[in-house]
């Protein structure tokens, strides 16, 4: 069983928020954007002893919209939690029977679901912030009666226990006798009575020789006996002192991990060691709790849910690439944040969510494979949904529509035509109007796994990015990176990542998921057949023509060289060509000198962007498209 | 090793008893005569399914006919196997159903707090406003039609939806009008999220009909289920049965006596045990032997029923098995004949009042009818033996308990505009006053705020209100809103209608409905825990009847079709005439109706009753006309044919 979506409302930074899990998803986003909101969120609902007072959230918890805000006047915190089967008899018949009266089996797909809700509102009655607590019905009404019965809140947490890993994991706590994974594997150790009584034996011993080994201990155990006199008892008590452990457990509680990184290196206890290897020794030894307790301390049947913060601390970039591999081999849920493009290189796209900070709040930003909402049922709904197969799908019992991809204007149309007598006609059609937009935002997989095999090396820094500049080629990046500074508007201090499209995949493709993720963008495309074709493309995908040709930049004279030269700089690329090694660079005749550019396409670019820097008169007089476009970068939101 | 409760259970069984429980060969159906301890069968047979399994999560399902007997197996279980209740549901097929559409009624429109109208007034009111609902949208429809309610009732224990009752009703004149009634019956009760006894069974057969994930679903949590008294199973509980079922589930056992049935008007019948035990292909176990009644009993009731036809062909005779008995075989069974019928009922309260006080609580005196039993109510008034006549109670019988159980109804469904009307005339009639129930509709309404919030205003305000309306108007007051606390405010209100109770002049429905509620209280957190919710705890109150059990030193007085399941050392059975038992219609029916033989199971259910002594008694005449002594009388050898005539 995982979590397998979430609603949050009104929680520090959330006003309201639908996220969905999967397997591990992937938070990104900048610092106090709500990341760590959303992994509390998910822990106080699945640990917190609900339901009695002074438990659950504080008024501090409670989501503000502006300063003066009284957090008794506000609805409450609520927090939902959804747990459904990917298929039918996904779960085990053990989970099932044993939380069956909070299990709800969807009608036509047989799937099961657990819903839980909890809430924290200011009660005038009691005085203070109420917790509460209720499973939920296919509607999303609280289940009554036995459903609600304390139990199974007990049972449903004991079927997903919840660890947290906060960014500031210290391994000195993490391997202490009393932490959560390393103490309680510790605890669990069984040894056998008869060794034990041989351990208690030896240790007796072994205290007994040093004791004599300093005739000075025996003396000061004496002088600490008074200790007992003055504590006014009829009979005198005895000190004696212990120089080995008492117990077995003394001894393995003081166990410790010790490594070495080269074979011929001092075994060193992981304390001395490096913190990136403490910090990836926390999250192993999460493993090794899993494998080795979980099932005894928990239900055999139970699955993790591992809230991850920062899995990268401290480690190098070759290490943090590759430590997604493992972290999203671990076992169980995993729900993590970071601040790695690295880490973020391998995660699928499907898997991340861009947190971003709002005037609503905190919003998330990601790649769904479906889009939804929530529409009474009418009789002719059936046979529009029966006839796109598929691609649409109804809920009843939650009144949900779900469109597994982009909602085309015939089946939009023919969905408006089953309201057309509605009594709520008018909102239904807004209601359908918002589905079909959103639906504009999809991505499908095969685009996506184009993305995976071409972009891998941006991806990392793009999802990090505050604003997009789209180019076709590392000649324009290297250019633009260069007159953006020279004009005042550094890219990376503004957070641009620009992106050379053409090598990564398709302009189109890194446009749509720039809408798709929220992120704003501009683009410069060469006046060629190739690039008014990206320009095409990019309207095919749905985007209005004022938006392409805000967004769109052309350069009129045709590729990037045929405009520089129009431009007059050809003085300048024939210096330059020349300082890169190109000795005829300032006698060749204009078609030998466009040849050349064209052989030399990054070098040159990287010596222009150069003198770019050195020389502020250049800036002026460079493409009026690239000026266009990082102008526009500063005025976008 | 010390033997648990359960092995020590186990090991007092009889062969063909621990057969039953330990049978793991499929479906089973176990002929249980009576007094054969198949109550010890079916939670010896849970506690073991739950005790071989205790690190598995599976549930057990078993349904009972009553409530009591539920709360007894449930008790017993807990007993057997401490800690694991919690996996065994126990409970009536209408819990049961609750339970299933609390939890999925929503698919069909039903939300989890709905309400349970038992009552038939509550009843009769949603029918009364459906059908002025539709008078006012200007559909055709008579304050009359109301008299269409019992024929509503009957359409759906048969599961027959609107749109099919045209069909069964092709016979009747005003077969639409009986149609649109049932039709706007159904959606008035939709409307108001509530369901009668009948729509219990009929939605959950239909959501699980519907929807055969559902019902699929309750198999995989219940892989074992056990049905009680299943010869008194209706056809549509017979229904919901098959279809939670489905095609593959086998796994049931069920326990009947085809002698016992006696709800035959209700649908029952040994068909029914023929049908499972083909549709089921189950096998078949028989407890003949009877640890209750003597053997002069026991071979009566062998002599009895043989007279029937419609039973289990291979049925066995009850054996004799009680070995200790505490009276000479002499007392066994007596027969008396008095002259009249009034005679009887002074003799038979004669022959009671002249037993030794401590056994009255042990007593009781079947009848067939419930005039018979008033008229021996009045007989031992007069010789001052505390009896009482033991009746389903759907609601309440003083103003004080009407009116708490629909403040509570309010309090848990805040928006039922219903029992608003049932929570204000309760207290009118208590406090003598005179709140309009259309206005405190009214006024909440127009002003926004909850109905109980704004009649606890308007009752407050009323001209002289005494003191002790005021306090329960106070105590109320907090959890009208915030219902956290009103556990409390009930302890505290009842507090108050105890004080009532001080004195000589105390008003006894109220006492009795005190002694219900304490009684109540209990059973149901005995069922569903004391923590329970309150509208779980509602829910539960209104399938239960609100009659408290009698009191110490009391003799009960029954109906045969009460006393199913029931015990008594001294049983006094009345009325054993021609046309009283068997009763006139069924001597029109013929000596080979069906009739005619649930007449003589009603007999056999009556005596076997007994665990020692039993007094039969006829009289020479009811209501002044001649009648003969009961032919059952004749056919158990207790009179002579020739004596007869």
């Amino acid at each position: 069983m995982r979590i397998t979506s979430l609603r949050i409302e009104n929680f520090r930074s959330i006003k309201a928020l639908d996220i969905e899990l999967g397997e591990t998803t992937v938070f990104i986003g900048p610092n106090n954007a709500g990341k760590t909101a959303i992994l509390d969120a998910v822990r106080i609902a699945l640990t917190r002893r609900w339901g009695q007072r002074g438990t659950g959230f504080t008024e501090y918890d409670v989501h503000l919209a502006h300063e003066n805000d009284d957090p008794k006047a506000s609805a409450g915190i609520a927090i939902e939690l959804r747990a459904e089967e990917a298929a039918p008899h996904e779960w085990p018949d053990e989970i099932v029977q044993a939380v069956d009266e909070i299990v709800q089996t969807d009608p036509t797909t047989g799937k099961n679901s657990i819903t839980l809700r909890v809430t924290c509102a200011w009660s005038a009655a009691e005085g203070c912030f109420q917790p509460a607590w209720a499973f939920l019905n296919a509607a999303r009404q609280p289940l009554i009666a036995g459903s609600a019965r304390r139990l199974n809140l007990e049972r449903f947490w004991q079927y997903v226990p919840v660890f947290y890993l906060s960014a500031l994991r210290d391994a000195d706590d993490e391997f202490s006798a009393r932490s959560q994974f390393w103490g309680r594997l510790l605890k669990a150790v069984e040894i056998p009575p008869a060794l034990e009584g041989r351990v208690q034996k030896v240790l007796d011993l072994l205290n007994k020789k040093l004791l004599r080994a300093d005739p000075r201990l025996a003396q000061i155990a004496n002088t600490l006996s008074g200790a007992t006199r003055v504590a006014a008892r009829d009979r005198d008590g005895q000190v004696d002192l212990r120089l080995v452990p008492l117990k077995s457990w003394d001894l393995l509680s003081k166990a410790e991990i010790i490594l070495r990184n080269e074979p011929h290196w001092p075994w060193l206890p992981l304390q001395r060691h490096g913190q990136g290897v403490q910090s990836l020794a926390v999250i192993f030894l999460f493993q090794a709790f899993v494998e080795h307790l979980l099932a005894e301390l928990y239900e055999p049947e139970s699955t993790p849910v591992l809230a991850l913060e920062e899995p990268e601390t401290h480690l190098h970039p070759q290490a943090a690439r590759t430590l997604w591999t493992h972290v999203s081999a671990l076992p169980g849920q995993k729900i993590i944040t970071t601040h790695s493009p690295y880490f973020v290189q391998r995660v699928p796209f499907r898997d991340l969510r861009l947190v971003q900070l709002t005037e609503n709040g905190t919003e998330i930003r990601w790649l769904p494979p479906s889009f939804s909402a929530r529409v009474p049922h009418v009789p002719a709904l059936d046979a529009v949904v029966a006839g796109t197969g598929g691609l649409l799908a109804y809920d009843r019992a939650a009144r949900t529509l779900t469109v597994g991809g982009k909602l085309e204007v015939a089946t939009y149309r023919d969905l408006l035509t089953c309201y057309g007598t509605h009594a709520e006609r008018a909102v239904i059609q807004g209601v359908l109007r918002e589905l079909r937009e959103k639906s504009l935002l999809y991505m499908s997989d095969h685009e996506l796994r184009a993305l995976e095999t071409f972009a891998r090396r941006i991806r990392g820094e793009i999802f990090f990015a505050r604003r997009w500049l789209i180019v076709e080629g590392q000649g324009e990046y290297l250019i633009v990176h260069a007159l953006a500074r020279a004009l005042g508007y550094d890219l990376d201090e503004h957070g641009v990542s620009v992106i050379d499209a053409v090598n990564n995949g398709h302009p189109a493709t890194f446009a749509a998921l720039a809408r798709a993720l929220g992120i704003p963008w501009m683009a410069v495309f060469d006046g060629d057949p190739a690039g008014v074709g990206y320009v095409r493309a990019i309207s095919a995908r749905e985007f209005t023509a004022a938006h392409v040709a805000q967004r769109c930049n052309t350069l009129p004279a045709g590729t990037l060289e045929q405009q520089l030269l129009a431009d007059g700089l050809e003085p300048e690329l024939r210096a330059v060509l020349q300082s890169i090694g190109e000795a005829n660079a300032l006698t060749v005749d204009r078609a030998g000198l466009e040849r050349c550019l064209d052989d030399n396409k990054t070098r040159y670019a990287a010596e222009l962007s150069a003198r770019i820097a050195a020389d502020a008169t250049l800036a002026p007089r460079m493409p009026q498209a690239f000026r266009d476009a990082i102008t526009g970068l500063r005025g976008l939101i | 090793m010390t033997d648990s409760p359960l092995e020590s259970a186990l090991l007092k069984l009889t062969d063909i008893q621990r057969q039953a429980v330990e049978w793991d060969q499929g479906p089973l159906l176990v002929l249980a005569g009576p007094g054969s301890g198949k109550t010890q069968v079916l939670t010896c047979r849970i506690a073991r399914l739950l005790d071989r399994a205790r690190d598995q999560n599976f549930r057990v399902l078993a349904l009972t006919f009553t409530n009591k007997a539920a709360d007894e197996m449930k008790g017993r279980v807990a007993g057997f196997v401490p800690g694991l209740e919690d996996r065994a549901t126990i409970g009536t097929v209408h819990s049961f159903c609750g339970q299933i559409l609390r939890q999925h009624g929503v698919h069909l429109g039903i939300n989890p707090d709905f309400a349970i109208y038992s009552a038939d007034d509550d009843r009769k009111a949603v029918l009364e406003d459906a059908l002025q609902r539709a008078r006012s949208e200007g559909k055709q429809a008579s304050p009359d039609d109301v008299k269409y309610l019992a024929l509503i009732d009957r359409l759906k224990s048969k599961l027959i939806e609107p749109a099919a009752a045209g069909a069964a009703l092709a016979s009747l004149d005003d077969a639409k009008r009986v149609v649109a009634t049932y039709q706007l019956y159904e959606d008035e009760l939709r409307r108001v999220n509530a369901l009668d006894f009948n729509s219990l069974i009929f939605e959950a057969y239909r959501l699980v009909k519907t929807y055969p994930a559902i019902a699929s679903r309750y198999r995989r949590s219940y892989p074992h289920w056990l049905i009680d008294e299943f010869q008194d199973t209706n056809s549509a509980q017979y229904q919901l049965v098959r279809t939670l079922a489905g095609d593959g589930f086998r796994s049931i056992f069920a326990v009947a006596d085809d002698d016992q049935i006696i709800y035959g008007w209700n649908g029952a019948s040994y068909k029914q045990i023929q049908s499972f035990l083909a549709d089921f292909s189950a096998q078949l176990i028989q407890l003949p032997t009877n640890y209750r009644c003597p053997a002069a009993i026991v071979e009566a009731a062998n002599r009895l029923v043989v007279y029937n036809a419609q039973r289990t062909s291979t049925k066995k005779p009850l054996i004799a098995g009680k070995t200790e008995l505490k009276y000479p075989p002499s007392e066994h069974i007596q027969l008396r004949v008095f002259d009249t019928d009034e005679e009887e009922a002074a003799g038979i309260a004669q022959e009671i009042a002249g037993r030794d006080r401590s056994l009255w609580g042990q007593a009781a005196v079947l009848a067939r009818t419930r005039a018979l039993l008033d008229r021996m109510h009045k007989a031992l008034q007069q010789r001052e033996v505390p009896s009482v006549i033991a009746q389903r109670r759907d609601n309440f019988l003083s103003a004080e308990f009407r009116w708490l159980a629909a403040s509570l109804r309010q309090i848990a469904r805040p928006l039922d505009r219903r029992n608003v009307a049932v929570l204000v005339e309760a207290f009118n009639r208590l406090a003598d006053s005179a709140v309009s129930v259309e206005q405190v509709i009214t006024d909440a309404e127009t002003t926004g705020r909850a109905y109980l919030v704004t009649w606890l205003e308007t009752a407050g305000a009323q001209k002289g209100i005494r003191a002790t309306e005021t306090n329960l108007l106070t105590l109320l007051l907090p959890c009208a809103t915030d219902p956290s606390g009103v556990k409390p405010a009930i302890e505290a209100i009842l507090g108050e209608f105890g004080k009532k109770l001080v004195g000589p002049a105390a008003d006894s429905d109220l006492g009795e409905d005190m002694a219900a509620w304490k009684e109540l209280s209990r059973d149901i957190a005995g069922h569903i825990g004391k923590n329970a919710p309150l509208d779980q705890f509602l829910q539960e109150l209104q399938l239960r009847s609100k009659e408290p059990s009698p009191k110490p030193d009391t003799v009960t007085l029954m109906t045969i079709h009460g006393a199913k399941g029931r015990e008594f050392d001294y049983v006094y059975v009345v009325g054993l005439a021609e046309d009283v038992m068997p009763s006139f219609q069924s001597r029109q029916k013929g000596d080979l109706s069906p009739e005619m033989e649930e007449e003589r199971r009603n007999c056999f259910v009556a005596i076997t009753r007994t665990k020692e002594c039993l007094v039969l008694s006829s009289a020479e005449s009811y209501r002044g006309w001649r009648k003969t002594p009961s032919r059952f009388l004749v056919e158990m050898g207790l009179v002579n044919a020739d004596e007869e005539t």
